[in-house]
Order: C-alpha cells, then sequence, then structure tokens
C-alpha cells in the first residue's frame, strides 16, 4: 500500500517546528506503524537526510515510551491501545496521516516527536510514593486487603505514564496521571496514612509544572491505552477537599 | 576531560538495578543511569508473576521452592545462591507490598498465588500455588514502585545515557563512560562502586520477547576488561512467540486445547511426542517447530512459521480462557483466533548466563571466584547462578529484587569501608572517542542493519532451539566473517543528537562478541542439559559437564573457555534433605 505521511520535523526544543511530506510505496498491511516509521527513516539515512526522531522501546504495548497524534488522535484512530499497537491495516490505500507530538504547555518538544515528559516525574517526586518505613522482618501478610480493593488498586496502578491523557485534553490537564498515582496508594491501608499530605502535594506540583485543569470531558479516559477510568479523577478532588477541610 | 562524581553509579534502571539503588540510597549518594527513561526499561513486560513460598493458598515451604529450583536448572545451579533465594523471598514479597505493589488477593485479604510451570508441593508431588501476582501486569507494579521509592531516596537519575566502557584503575573498577545520547557528548563518572544491571541479549536473536533496548551491552564492555562471561549457551526459548514480533502467547492457549499445526495442516506434535503431543516441555515443541520449518513444512510463503490453530474450540471458550490471546491476535496480526489460526515462531526470552557473580552480587573473574574489586552486577545480565541451565517461570522477577537488594547492601558496606576514592585515568574517555571516531570516519562498507540482521538470523538458525555438532561448527566460522564485517559497517547519520545509528554501530560490535561466547560455549558443551538441547549428544553428561562454562572473547575474536564447578552446598550438607538436591533424570 502506499501513504502520504505529513510529519513535524523540528531541529531542537527552540527550533521553528513545520510540516513535511513524506511518501512511502510498497508498504504492507500487516506492518507496524513504528515500523512504517523505521522504513522512513532508513530511507532518509539513506539519502542523507536526518531521520525523523521518535520514542518507543517494547513495542508490546506496556512500556509507555511510545506516543503521538496521528490524524488528531493520541495513539492514532483505534481505541485502547498504545502508538506501537497500531498497524497499517487500520489505514486505507493512499491516505494521507498526519503525525505530530503530543502537544502540552507541560510537554516541551524536545526534537520532531519527541517530547520531555519530565513533568511527570517531578510529580511523583513530589509525593507519589510510599514513606512509611517497613520495618525490620515483617510477617506475612501483616496487611490484609480486601480482594476488591487491591483489583481497585491495581486498576489505578495499570497507568504507564504515556502521556495521551494530557495530549488528548483540550486544557492539556495531567488529572488522570495524576489521580491514578493518588488513588492507587491512597486505597491501600499502607498508603492510607500520609494520603492527605500526599494529594496536596501533588495536586500543587500538578499546576506548578503549567498543566491545565480538569473540565470533565472525560476524552483522557477515551483515549487511554490502558483503561484507566476518570473516577480516579473524582477520588483525588475527594481526597484533596479533605485534606483542605480537615488539614494535610 | 570533565568528571562527575557520585558514591554508587548503578546501570540499568529495571527491577535489579532500581532495587540496588533503593538499599545504597539509604547511606550513599547514588546515580542511576540509563539508554531509557527508567519506567520504560524491561522488567515492566514481565506478566505471569513472582515466586514466594508464602504459604497464603497451601501449605509450602522455601525448601521445596528450592528444590524446583536445584531440579528446574537441570542441576547447574549454584545451590548456595538458589537456597538465598529461596528463602529470602517471603521477606521479600512482603517488603514489595510494604513499598506499595498492588497485589492480587484471596478472599481472605492476603496476598493470592497460583500455580505456575515447574513449582511443586513436597519435592515434585503435584503443582503448587506459590506465584503471587497483580493480575497479568506484575512486572509493571513492581517498577513503577520501585522507582517511588527511588524517588523518594533522591536517587539521581541520568536517562538516556547509554555507558559504553568501565573505568579501571590499578585493577579496580571505579566509574563508567557515557554516551549522553540527547547531545552526543561523552562523560566520564567516577564512583567508589560501579553495578551492572543492564539486562538481557534477546535482540542477538531475529524472533525475541525482549524489547529493542535489549541488546546486551554490559556483556560486551566487560569482556574488553578481562571478565569472562558464564554459561551463555543457555538461552531459552519460548514456542510460542507471534509471528515475526516474539510477543508471547502463553502456554495457556495449548492447555485449553489449543494445537500446533504444519502447513499441510498436521497436528506434527501427535509425531514427536505421542502421549503429551502439545503439550510436552517448552524446549521440546520449540525442537520440535524448528524441524518441521526445516525441512519445508513450514507455513507461510516464506514457510518459516507454524499455526496455532484454537479455530475448533468455542467462541465462548476462547473470550472467557484467552481473553488476552484473542486481543493480541487481533491486535498485532489482525487475525481472529475463533476464525484462523494464530501465526508463531518460537521466540527468543531469557537468557540464564552472564556476568559472574557471588551471592553477594561481587563480579568474579576466574574458576576461583576471584573479586574483582568494586564492580557488582545483578538480573539478567548477571550469573549467580540460580537459574543454571534452564530458569523456572516466576523465579527471574525473584532474582532481581533478592540480588538487586544484596548487591545494594554489599555496596553500602564497601562504600562505608573504602576512605578514599580510586581516581579514573586521565584518558579514560580516549578509547571511547576513538571508537567513535573510527566509526564515524567510515565511507565505504555495508550498513549496520544488514549486518545486523544476518547476525540474527544465523543466531535463529544455527544457535537456537536447534543445535548440532554441524551447525555449531558453521556459526563459529560464520561469526568470524560477521566481525570482519562489522570493522566496515557504515553509519549515514553524522549528526550528534539522537543518533541511533551510531548506537546500532557500537552495539553491534559487543552482540557479535557476546555471540561468540553463547556459540563457543555450545559448542564445547557436548551433552544436553537445560535449554542446551544438542542433537548429537541428546544425553546430560554429570561426569564431564556438570560445571559452569566461562568464556571470554577479546577484540580479535579469539577466545578462551575455561570451566568452574557447580555449589552443590545442599546435596553436600549432612542433613535429611541431602539426597534430594543430587543430581538426578529431570522427569516430570
Amino acid at each position: 500500500m502506499k501513504l502520504r505521511l505529513k510529519i513535524w520535523r523540528q531541529d531542537s526544543a527552540t527550533a521553528q517546528g513545520m510540516f513535511k511530506t513524506y511518501t512511502l510505496d510498497n508498504l504492507e498491511k500487516g506492518m507496524s506503524f513504528l515500523e512504517m516509521l523505521d522504513v522512513l527513516n532508513q530511507q532518509l539515512v539513506t539519502k542523507g537526510e536526518r531521520p525523523v526522531v521518535f520514542d518507543h522501546d517494547c513495542r508490546e504495548g506496556i512500556c509507555g515510551t511510545c506516543g503521538m497524534m496521528i490524524n488528531g488522535r493520541a495513539h492514532g484512530p483505534i481505541g485502547g491501545i498504545t502508538t506501537c499497537q497500531l498497524h497499517l491495516r487500520s489505514f486505507n490505500d493512499g491516505d494521507e496521516l498526519t503525525i505530530e507530538p503530543f502537544r502540552a504547555k507541560a510537554f516541551p518538544v524536545i526534537k520532531d516527536l519527541k517530547i520531555d515528559r519530565s513533568a511527570f516525574d517531578r510529580i511523583i517526586a513530589s509525593g507519589g510514593y510510599i514513606s512509611a518505613s517497613t520495618g525490620s522482618a515483617p510477617e506475612a501478610n501483616s496487611i490484609l486487603i480486601p480482594h476488591d480493593v487491591a483489583e481497585s488498586a491495581f486498576d489505578s496502578a495499570a497507568c504507564i505514564g504515556c502521556g495521551a491523557c494530557v495530549a488528548t485534553c483540550k486544557n492539556g490537564s495531567a488529572a488522570l496521571f495524576t489521580s491514578a498515582k493518588i488513588s492507587h496508594l491512597a486505597k491501600l491501608p499502607q498508603g492510607r496514612a500520609e494520603a492527605r499530605a500526599r494529594v496536596v502535594k501533588m495536586v500543587e506540583q500538578m499546576d506548578k509544572e503549567g498543566f491545565g485543569h480538569c473540565t470533565n470531558t472525560e476524552a483522557c479516559e477515551a483515549e487511554c491505552p490502558m483503561g484507566v477510568s476518570v473516577l480516579n479523577i473524582a477520588q483525588m478532588n475527594w481526597e484533596y477537599n479533605k485534606a483542605l477541610l480537615l488539614g494535610a | 576531560m570533565s568528571v562527575i562524581n557520585h558514591d554508587v553509579i548503578i546501570v540499568g534502571a529495571g527491577l535489579a538495578g532500581l532495587r540496588a539503588a533503593v538499599e545504597a540510597a539509604e547511606y550513599c549518594d547514588v546515580a542511576v543511569i540509563s539508554k531509557l527513561h527508567p519506567l520504560r526499561s524491561h522488567s515492566g513486560a514481565a506478566q505471569g508473576g513472582i515466586c514466594a513460598a508464602l504459604g497464603n493458598e497451601e501449605e509450602d515451604y522455601p525448601l521445596w521452592h528450592a528444590f524446583d529450583t536445584v531440579k528446574g536448572a537441570d542441576y547447574l545451579g549454584d545451590q548456595d545462591a538458589i537456597e538465598v533465594m529461596c528463602n529470602d523471598a517471603p521477606r521479600a514479597i512482603i517488603e514489595m507490598e510494604h513499598f506499595g505493589v498492588p497485589f492480587s488477593r484471596t478472599k481472605e485479604g492476603k496476598i493470592a498465588q497460583r500455580p505456575f510451570g515447574g513449582h511443586t508441593r513436597n519435592f515434585g508431588e503435584a503443582p503448587v500455588r506459590r506465584a503471587c501476582y497483580a493480575a497479568d501486569r506484575t512486572g509493571h507494579v513492581c517498577l513503577h514502585t520501585l522507582y517511588e521509592q527511588c524517588i523518594k531516596r533522591k536517587v539521581r537519575f541520568y536517562s538516556e545515557y547509554q555507558v559504553l566502557d568501565i573505568c579501571e584503575t590499578e585493577g579496580v573498577v571505579c566509574g563508567v563512560v557515557t554516551y549522553n545520547i540527547r547531545t552526543g557528548e561523552i562523560d566520564v563518572f567516577n564512583s567508589k562502586a560501579v553495578m551492572f544491571a543492564t539486562g538481557g541479549f534477546g535482540r542477538a536473536y531475529k524472533t525475541t520477547s525482549n524489547a529493542h533496548a535489549n541488546t546486551g551491552d554490559g556483556l560486551g564492555i566487560v569482556m574488553r576488561h578481562g571478565i569472562p562471561l558464564e554459561d551463555m549457551e543457555f538461552v531459552q526459548f519460548h514456542p510460542t512467540g507471534l509471528y515475526r514480533l516474539g510477543i508471547l502467547v502463553t502456554e495457556g492457549a495449548r492447555g485449553e486445547g489449543g494445537v500446533l499445526r504444519n502447513a499441510s495442516g498436521e497436528r506434527f506434535m501427535e509425531r514427536y511426542a505421542p502421549t503429551v503431543k502439545d503439550l510436552a516441555p517448552r524446549d521440546m515443541i520449540s525442537r520440535c517447530m524448528y524441524q518441521e520449518v526445516r525441512e519445508g513444512r513450514g507455513v507461510g510463503t516464506a514457510k518459516d512459521y507454524i499455526s496455532l490453530d484454537l479455530t475448533h474450540l468455542s467462541l465462548k471458550q476462547i473470550e472467557t480462557k484467552l481473553p488476552e490471546i484473542s486481543t493480541f491476535a487481533k491486535i498485532y496480526l489482525g487475525v481472529d483466533p475463533s476464525k484462523n489460526p494464530i501465526p508463531v515462531q518460537p521466540t527468543c526470552h531469557y537468557a540464564m548466563g552472564g556476568i559472574p557473580t557471588n551471592v553477594d552480587g561481587r563480579v568474579v573473574t576466574d574458576e576461583k571466584n576471584t573479586v574483582k574489586i568494586g564492580f557488582w552486577a545483578a538480573g539478567e545480565c548477571a550469573c549467580v547462578s540460580v537459574h543454571g541451565a534452564n530458569r523456572l517461570g516466576t523465579n527471574s522477577l525473584l532474582d532481581l529484587i533478592v540480588f538487586g537488594r544484596r548487591a545494594g547492601k554489599d555496596i553500602v558496606q564497601f562504600v562505608r569501608e573504602t576512605k578514599g576514592k580510586m581516581p579514573v585515568q586521565k584518558d579514560a574517555d580516549k578509547k571511547v572517542r576513538e571508537k567513535i571516531n573510527n566509526i564515524l570516519s567510515r565511507t565505504k562498507g555495508e550498513s549496520v542493519g544488514k549486518i545486523r540482521a544476518d547476525l540474527q538470523q544465523m543466531m535463529m538458525d544455527k544457535v537456537s532451539v536447534f543445535r548440532t555438532e554441524e551447525l555449531l561448527a558453521s556459526a563459529c566460522r560464520d561469526i568470524k566473517s560477521l566481525r570482519e564485517r562489522a570493522k566496515n559497517a557504515v553509519v549515514q547519520d553524522k549528526g550528534k543528537e539522537f543518533n541511533t545509528d551510531l548506537l546500532d554501530a557500537i552495539e553491534l560490535e559487543f552482540m557479535i562478541d557476546y555471540s561468540q561466547t553463547i556459540i563457543e560455549g555450545a559448542y564445547h558443551r557436548k551433552e544436553s542439559r537445560g535449554a542446551h538441547a544438542h542433537e548429537d549428544y541428546p544425553k546430560r553428561d554429570d561426569a564431564n559437564f556438570m560445571k559452569h562454562t566461562l568464556c571470554l572473547v577479546d577484540e580479535g575474536g579469539h577466545s578462551e573457555i575455561k570451566y568452574k564447578p557447580v555449589n552443590m552446598a545442599l546435596a553436600e550438607r549432612n542433613w535429611e534433605y541431602r539426597e534430594k538436591f543430587v543430581a538426578k533424570e529431570r522427569k516430570y
């Protein structure tokens, strides 16, 4: 099959970016989207041009490295998958694809399709961990956790930190990412102790990083490859209000 | 040459590296260097679980776990290390729970456990529920949790830095030389302790379940410093990887009634294993699949895969019992398994061998286990050796958090006891700079991609699940010519930022070096044991080969093979269980 690719090219964080169009022939339907970019890069390098920089690693949808806007949608037209799981059979021969980096104020472009997601790291660093000491030689099962609670905490912990939620949100909000971490830890007894202090610090850091506010459009849940639920945002807001009322 | 200083440098940010960092950061200034962002490490892809004899679901003891591990390793595992790991497992799991891992739970709220291949009760009596898990995302949640714990302890991360060499002064390892992937700059780090947790090397094979980053660079680096690699010939293959991609299709597919078919639709396993058929052990099925392909009965235009047929199962059975397979096949191959068979191939999964270490993670350099001062290793890149000739499922994550922590503890003690820091040599980065300049200056030759593809194909054809004297001898010749070709490999991209072309060229050199140790180790091991199945020597030979291979390959491709004895602590101890740990035929 043949595809026309309109790809965002930007030399550096400060340089002016622009779209460039490339045409690829003889593509196979069974090829993955990233393999198609590999083919393009091989051709560019052979011609002495600079290859397109993009993030990827595991190519099986778990590492969270890859991510780009394809025809205006985070991770492309198919819901519930990451960019590496997208295949050319989802497109038609002769289609034109517009490929851009995830765009948000808090995710500056480093080069081409590669963005800086370190704002996520700083949100975690502000308090997204359990700091209670594990003590010495705890006996087995010292913490009993009801089955449903554990399942729910696990669902929150499914986030792979790809940033699709931010990219797809019209406000560039990181509410889904931040709330997933907050809920995961707040639901578990071992994380409950510091829940109030944690939510205040993490929400403050999120705001400081320049992410927008959540206005409940739920676009994030719709585009999240791991299906993380917006109920996490409700829990975050509830924890946050509680902390403000009762003190961190 | 600017030098960056830290007490401890850990290379690799998977579970082993992060667990060591958590331990060491309580007392010292720790930096973790990774070619990726830490959360993108391949430990995150582990699904099945992490085993420990907690006894939550039924009676279980670390001793039973140790027995299974020794037997699973086909008696090549070091028994002192296996005992340490199995005894420490319950503590390690509870600690992960306290750090915040959301393990799946039983009805009473305890950590849930499920059965896994090779794990049994009462010395092989029946399967036991020993694997703790967080649904099918065990590695992912463990990785994120340990990263959070590192952040909490203010570990310094250097992401997207590729380590290209270790610094050695007067025989002491005291730092690393890195290539900054973002800027193309070369930096030198100076530290009291260096730890390698650089992961596996599945990318040496054409079909693998490993990520793109798993190129095994650490293994190539240590050999340049005269440290041999241990038991490299033992590479685990999983029979059912998705065609071309290598992504795993769980054994459950065959457990539920799926069958393997060749091009003519024949259920060929009936011919090789008339009683167990499609439920034969992993290594055996992989070999039979390869045999079918070699004899021209592979499926597809290139006749290079096998069909995993689930079409005779009911749609309900597929959707309720095997939902993830159904999704995977649809996502990656566009195949609906209820209507069409799934194309599969054996896929390279896990490396049992690696950098030799003792139970404290200290790198050892010879058959007398002489310690290399200042240098530790843990995880898949290391060989303790708890997995011996064959790893049991769920023992890998355990290996990471147990020996990662032990290395961290040992490093803390070393840093505290060592007053000064050995300085790096003035021209520590010279070799790396010369190498990069040399690669960039080449103008005529083949592309790196072509040579790498040929290497991967050769390793798959001659040194994977089907090994013969003839194939291995021809692999020995092939690796020589690949080495020559790589000397002239041309890098098209001459830029500094994100020059993956250049990194591929450097990785290729390391890949050729350690691939040769796999080939030579396999060639000289004239027996079949665990993952090393040799058609010309189908029996295990304890009299001659109950020993670890140590193989060293230098820059010119000259190799040296030595052997060291297996630790048989449990079989030599004067106790009532002695007999259980003495080598015997591995039957299930």
